[in-house]
């Protein structure tokens, strides 16, 4: 066996240390580069739900920094389209806060960023769905323009059920059912056999009572029966009676509304086909307000796409003793009070500049951080360009207050002067299009949105306005004097209001156009609605006439069977009174017969 | 794996100190145990290349506590929180969570503050532990393995020519 070296320190462990703490920086400045890009597409990717790609990164130790050329993030929505790609990205990093695990960037610059460029291969990852890119929702909303055709009156009696005629068809249903109800019940009831039974029988009793005393003192007991069998039957004619007139009324009570059906139908077709002045007045919304909302519509897709960084969703909190994450075998970091806190990502101020199709936008965004509340400033942005294609000048600002996450407030500022407005279909009805040709705006948007209640006010100045509108030979004087009116219009001022929130907004427009509109075709949209409610009217009234006749006629079988009632009540009541005059008790005779007996008759007790 | 036994045999058998033996499995207790790239560790390569540490016991030792880490990776998160959370420690904490050195050593990862402490409080006890055994094992067992019929097969091996043409690796370098 070797002697051992018994000495604590061995030297050439130092220089062996030297050499591998070396090789491994040298190893890692190799290919650190290759790494930072691998991992801002792994991340970006994962983020995104499509590929984001990444040409070069290039990371500096002294001073530390970050390139990265031609960064292209996929829209997952339309794989062969970027929805950002970034020419060059440069950034200083504060090296002692990257030690301590924050990423801290003084200042970035961004040049060439260009939305909605085309990609050379596809970029999506897999089929999964996503909704709501910005710019690409489609326009559910549901403007129409109201009515313009003068309607045709026939037209509409040939389509439409007319109430008046419902309501005769049912009385009619109703009458014929009453009528053979009636008459079985007629049946029913005491008649003519019944009347002859009766009069045989008093017949008899007359002959029984010549025949002395017993005679009499029988004829007493069936003049009792008589009487009360014909009292029974009086009691059921009048109780069926009762029914009947109550039955009838009704049918009367029904008739004398039918009379009124006829108005009010008029009224509701009038209301239905005709073009009324309030129309008009919403015109302007209607011709309007879809492009106002789209745009919204748009602006709020970008929003909630960058809504969950706004609202720091990837960092914990820095206090005492909090927990943030956990993950098997990578535990979880404790975080406490920083003297000087920090988030755990920020960007101080980039500068970027925006490559769009009207030209090249400048500015600057400040306090880039999923976490503000630990900054304590909110995100500031502010852009502007001037001389642009169709353009003069543009700016941009607003400020992303996010600190309070229970509150958030974000506000933005929108300016556009001498914007050269593209053509634009207002109105894509065949009975009357109408297209903005050209002209200047001068556009001012300002927009609150608290939590999640947005406030937004705009308004836009329109001059050297061309409209076309109207299709050629219009023969239809409303249209001819809509298209008038709106050809006639050179500048224009609109206001739009914008209440909700971002899911669900109202947007209410003011312009001059409804005034304009309602100048040109009001009175005549008046004149041609009383017209037709006039010519409506006529058209109903011939209509329902024949019906009415013959449900007047209809009314007369009733009247039949309430003669045949008077008739065998008042035969019954004469075979009462007939009976009466044989010698009756009074006691429980109808009231108006006679209080005592004719010929002095008197009953032995 | 094999020439790392080999190794590991004959340093035991040979004369090397048991101090540089024990220092080479406690330097791979705490390596081992800990998340390997990690500041500490640098310190642990500094420390086992300069001081006059057994590396085939290192080596070896870092192959069977890094195995073993997996297991107690619980068990260390657990006396991570209780260490970083017990408000006695606050203070501290806070003043070396302040500190760039410090949040580089990701001292406030539960893991690797719960592996470190409990490798730290085991170092001193098992170097006497591995010390001891080592003394044992020369004294006692050694003698009688050389004399049984498994180490005279063993002696004709593959692995027993290996183990012969091995060097001291380490403590004896």
């Amino acid at each position: 066996m070797t002697q051992p070296n018994t000495g604590l320190i061995r030297w050439w462990g130092l220089g062996i240390f030297v050499v591998l703490v070396a090789a491994i920086g040298v190893l890692w400045l190799l290919v650190v580069d290759d790494l930072v890009k691998a991992k801002i597409e792994e991340e970006g990717t994962a983020a995104v739900g499509a590929k984001v790609e990444l040409d070069a990164a290039d990371l500096t130790l002294f001073p530390t920094g970050l390139t990265l050329t031609r960064l292209q993030v996929t829209n997952p929505d339309e794989p062969m389209t970027n929805s950002v790609e970034i020419a060059r990205l440069t950034m200083n990093l504060d090296g002692l806060q990257l030690l301590g695990r924050k990423v801290i960037i003084d200042e970035m610059q961004v040049d060439g960023v260009q939305f909605g460029t085309a990609r050379a291969t596809s970029g999506a990852i897999d089929d999964r769905a996503r909704g709501g890119a910005p710019g690409t929702s489609q326009d559910d909303s549901t403007f129409s323009l109201p009515p313009l055709e003068v309607p045709n009156i026939q037209q509409i009696l040939e389509q439409e059920d007319l109430e008046t005629l419902k309501l005769i068809r049912a009385i009619q249903t109703d009458l014929q059912r009453e009528r053979e109800v009636w008459k079985e019940r007629l049946e029913t009831l005491p008649g003519k056999a019944e009347f002859a039974k009766y009069q045989k029988r008093i017949e008899g009793l007359k002959s029984s009572m010549k025949d002395g005393l017993g005679g009499i003192l029988g004829g007493v007991d069936e003049l009792k029966t008589i009487k009360k069998d014909i009292e029974q039957d009086l009691a059921n004619l009048k109780t069926a009676r009762k029914e009947f007139d109550e039955k009838v009324a009704l049918l009367n009570q029904r008739f004398v509304q039918i009379q009124t059906a006829p108005q009010r139908d008029v009224q509701r077709l009038k209301e239905k086909y005709s073009l009324s002045p309030k129309g008009l007045v919403n015109l302007g919304q209607t011709l309007l307000g879809k492009h106002i909302g789209a745009k919204l519509k748009e602006a709020a897709g970008w929003y909630e796409m960058l809504q969950p960084y706004l609202e720091g969703m990837e960092t914990g909190k820095g206090s005492t003793g909090e927990e943030a994450g956990s993950m098997r075998g990578k535990g979880q970091d404790i975080h406490f009070q920083e003297h000087e806190p920090l988030p755990e990502f920020l960007i101080r101020l980039a500068k970027i500049s925006l490559l769009l199709d009207i030209g090249e936008l400048r500015g600057t965004i400040e306090n880039i951080t999923p976490d503000p509340a630990i900054l304590g400033r909110p995100l500031t942005f502010a852009f502007a360009g001037e001389q642009l294609q169709d353009l003069q000048g543009v700016t941009i600002e607003g400020i992303l207050d996010h600190r309070d996450s229970a509150h958030p407030t974000d506000t933005m500022q929108f300016r556009a002067n001498g914007y050269r407005v593209q053509p634009v279909a207002l109105s894509t009805q065949p009975d009357w299009p109408v297209t903005v040709e050209n002209g200047f705006a001068d556009v001012t948007v300002n927009a609150e949105l608290r939590g999640q209640a947005i406030t937004a006010t705009g308004n836009t100045e329109l001059s050297s306005l061309q409209f076309s509108a109207g299709k050629p030979g219009d023969a239809n004087p409303l249209t001819k004097a809509l298209s008038g009116a709106v050809s006639d219009i050179s500048t224009l001022s609109v206001q739009a209001d914008v209440t909700g929130t971002l899911q669900q907004y109202d947007v209410k427009i003011r312009s001059e156009l409804d005034r304009l509109l309602k100048n040109a075709a009001g009175k005549m949209v008046k004149n041609l609605a009383a017209s037709f409610g006039k010519d409506l009217q006529s058209a109903i009234s011939a209509k329902v006439a024949e019906p009415l006749k013959n449900l007047t006629g209809s009314f007369s079988g009733l009247d039949s069977i309430g003669g045949e009632f008077a008739s065998r009540l008042s035969k019954e009541n004469n075979l009462l009174k007939d009976l009466l005059k044989q010698g009756l008790p009074q006691k429980g005779l109808p009231k108006g017969l006679p209080d005592t007996l004719p010929g002095g008759f008197k009953l032995p007790f | 794996m094999i020439r790392l036994i080999a190794r590991l045999l004959r340093v035991l058998n040979s004369e090397t100190n048991p101090g540089q033996i024990s220092l080479g499995f406690c330097f791979a207790m705490v390596a081992g145990l800990t998340p390997l790239v990690s500041l500490h560790n640098l310190v642990v390569l500094l420390l086992i290349l300069v001081l006059r540490v057994n590396l085939s016991a290192f080596l070896l030792g870092l192959a069977v506590f890094s195995g073993m880490a997996y297991l107690l990776d619980p068990l260390f998160h657990w006396n991570g929180i209780q260490i970083l959370t017990a408000p006695a420690l606050d203070e501290l904490w806070t003043s070396l969570y302040n500190s760039t050195l410090w949040r580089f050593a990701r001292f406030n990862n539960t893991i690797v503050m719960g592996s470190v402490v409990f490798s730290l409080a085991l170092f001193v006890p098992l170097y006497f532990l591995s010390n001891g055994l080592i003394l044992r094992y020369r004294e006692h067992v050694l003698a009688w393995i050389e004399k049984t019929r498994l180490m005279q097969f063993f002696k004709a091996s593959k692995v027993y020519h290996l183990y012969q043409s091995l060097p001291h690796f380490g403590g004896g370098g």
